[in-house]
């Protein structure tokens, strides 16, 4: 078995400050059928991390810049759209109060430990997540399914783009995929295929069986999604957000 | 005692046993030794519908590498209709991908960078879990890699197999794999590759612009879009699939659904042979073929007379309304001996 260490020096500096709003605890739900979950309160970023924010990290935290990073914590789309290592580039001005995505979990990880705090877990993030919209027009799963039928925009919009929640917690849906500290039942293992419970679980009875909601389609997406991550991926529509349990 | 008439019915009867016993032992060819020492390595030609590969060559089984990308992407639907297409390698139906019984393939799934859902594929002629689904959720900008030995010949659906499988499949992910016979397919003049799928829409048939998956109406199986090849009117006017009289053609045909089961009908003509979902049992002249929500059939057709041959699903509302139209454009000589017009 092979243990990863995630470089663990930081700087002093932990950068701008990203408000966050308290999530009020409560049970969640699991989408595949088993034990209902206490959720304590909890604080949580208010948007994703953005690419000003990130290039503030990895200005502080050198081992993370694109030149620096081993391939074991980010493969070779890490950054893939900036410019070098500490620039986003002319053409991405716009994107610096967007999301930061192609970034692995192992760099949204650090980042969060940079600023004393985490990546929800699973529970934590579809708790928020399931969260009434205070300014939609539609459902919310039928915002999401809308979303997920577009394919990914040339330019990522800036946070705060899409809907905000009754927490006041923007863009959890909408906007980018998210990464969450238990993703795939995450081991160490360079190879967690067909190890994990939510793939199984996916795959079972064409992912119809042992569902809370079997119509829940945006649901299975982001199960499914989640079932395809490994620690180290970096992909285009995929970022994070940190908390901090109270 | 024997009447007359009895005698005609054990006569009947004897042949019906005769003939069920030349044409199918029971036996899958598969229960028989296939070969499967490997000699050499072969990258797969793939296509897109209606074209097919080109007949295999070789006689003895090869590593065959399989390549295919996962795509999303807007295309038409209609003529001024738009729809964001879930795909194997850009195209509804996915590349055609043809291999020979005993092979082992060598199989890498992609999911292009700008994807925004992750995929996978079962493939219908694959033995071994989720008939390779399992071995290949695949997230945006990744690959995943699996091998599997092509026991049984015939002709196989392959479709994404990520949750919900049913939106996958609704948003076109699926194709055909041929798996050749060791002795390969008896030759004919011309292939082609048809696929049938239906499509769900918020809005009605051919409504302009870009449409939204209707989820309602999918769990009714009440489509608004039965279509051949990803598109209303993909092979039809221009578009048809040429023959010339004389030839003989032989249908790849597969059905996506993900709901609706095909009655195949091609109006003006006659299958000579059907190989029955796909499989190794043949019947000859056939009017219309079942074709099963993720099955296929193989049917062939000689061509005698110059015409145009529609192609539908005789579910009549279908062709009529929903698009499930294609078509053969046959060019020759007049063979009035077969048919003529008469004028009166």
């Amino acid at each position: 078995m092979v243990f990863f260490t995630v470089p663990v020096t930081y700087s002093q500096t932990t950068g701008t400050v990203r408000k966050m709003q308290k999530v009020p605890a409560g049970i969640y739900y699991p989408f595949f059928s088993g034990n209902n979950e206490k959720v304590n309160s909890f604080l949580m970023d208010e948007t994703a991390v953005t690419n000003a924010e990130y290039l503030e990290f990895v200005k502080a935290n050198p081992a993370w810049r694109k030149s620096q990073v081993k391939r074991i914590y980010a493969d070779a789309n890490y950054l893939r759209y900036w410019e070098s290592d500490l620039e986003i580039g002319k053409n991405n001005r716009a994107l610096l109060n967007s999301p930061v995505v192609y970034v692995s979990w192992f760099a949204a990880k650090a980042y969060c430990a940079w600023k004393n705090k985490k990546l929800p877990s699973v529970a934590q993030w579809e708790y928020a997540a399931s969260a009434k919209p205070v300014n939609l027009k539609t459902g919310l799963t039928e915002y999401i399914l809308a979303w997920n039928a577009q394919p990914n925009p040339k330019m990522l919009p800036n946070v705060k783009s899409t809907y905000k929640n009754i927490y006041s917690i923007y863009d959890m849906h909408g906007l980018i995929w998210e990464w969450t500290s238990d993703f795939n039942s995450y081991t160490g293992s360079v190879d967690s295929k067909g190890n994990g419970q939510e793939e199984f679980n996916n795959f079972c009875g064409a992912g119809g069986a042992n569902v809370k909601n079997k119509k829940d389609y945006a649901s299975f997406l982001r199960y499914s999604y989640r079932g395809s991550l490994k620690g180290n991926y970096c992909i285009a529509n995929l970022g994070f957000r940190c908390i901090k349990n109270l | 005692m024997f009447t007359k008439n009895n005698f005609f019915l054990l006569a009947l009867l004897l042949s019906f046993s005769f003939y069920s016993c030349k044409s199918n032992t029971g036996q899958s060819t598969a229960d028989n030794k296939i070969d499967t020492v490997l000699t050499g390595t072969v990258t797969a030609e793939l296509t897109v519908a209606p074209e097919v590969p080109k007949p295999l060559t070789y006689t003895s089984p090869k590593r065959v590498k399989v390549e295919l990308t996962c795509v999303e992407k807007v295309m038409e639907l209609s003529d001024s209709t738009q729809y964001t297409f879930w795909t194997f390698g850009g195209h509804v139906p996915g590349q055609f991908i043809r291999v020979r019984q005993g092979d082992l393939v060598d199989f890498t799934l992609k999911n292009a960078p700008d994807s925004k859902n992750s995929h996978s594929i079962d493939l219908h002629a694959v033995i071994g879990p989720g008939g390779g689904a399992e071995a290949t959720n695949t997230a945006p900008g990744q690959a995943t890699h699996f091998e599997f030995r092509a026991l049984h010949p015939g002709l196989y659906v392959y479709h994404c197999a990520t949750a919900p499988v049913p939106l996958h499949i609704a948003n076109g992910m699926y194709g055909l794999i041929l798996v050749e016979p060791q002795g390969g397919m008896p030759k004919v003049d011309r292939e082609y590759y048809l696929m049938q799928g239906e499509f769900y829409t918020k809005n009605k048939f051919e409504a302009k612009g870009l449409q939204e998956f209707d989820e309602e109406k999918a769990m009714a199986e009440n489509p608004d879009y039965v279509l051949f090849n990803g598109r209303v009117r993909s092979a039809t006017g221009a578009k048809a699939l040429p023959a010339k009289v004389g030839e003989t053609v032989r249908l790849y045909v597969g059905n996506g659904g993900p709901n609706l089961i095909s009655s195949f009908h091609p109006i003006g003509q006659i299958f000579t042979k059907v190989y029955m979902e796909g499989g190794s049992e043949i019947n000859t002249d056939v009017q219309t073929t079942l074709v099963p929500a993720g099955g296929a059939a193989i049917a062939e057709m000689k061509m005698h007379v110059p015409e145009v041959i529609n192609l539908v699903d005789h579910s009549i509302f279908r062709a009529f309304n929903k698009g499930a139209i294609a078509q053969i454009k046959v060019t020759g000589e007049e063979n009035p001996a077969i048919f003529r017009k008469v004028k009166q």
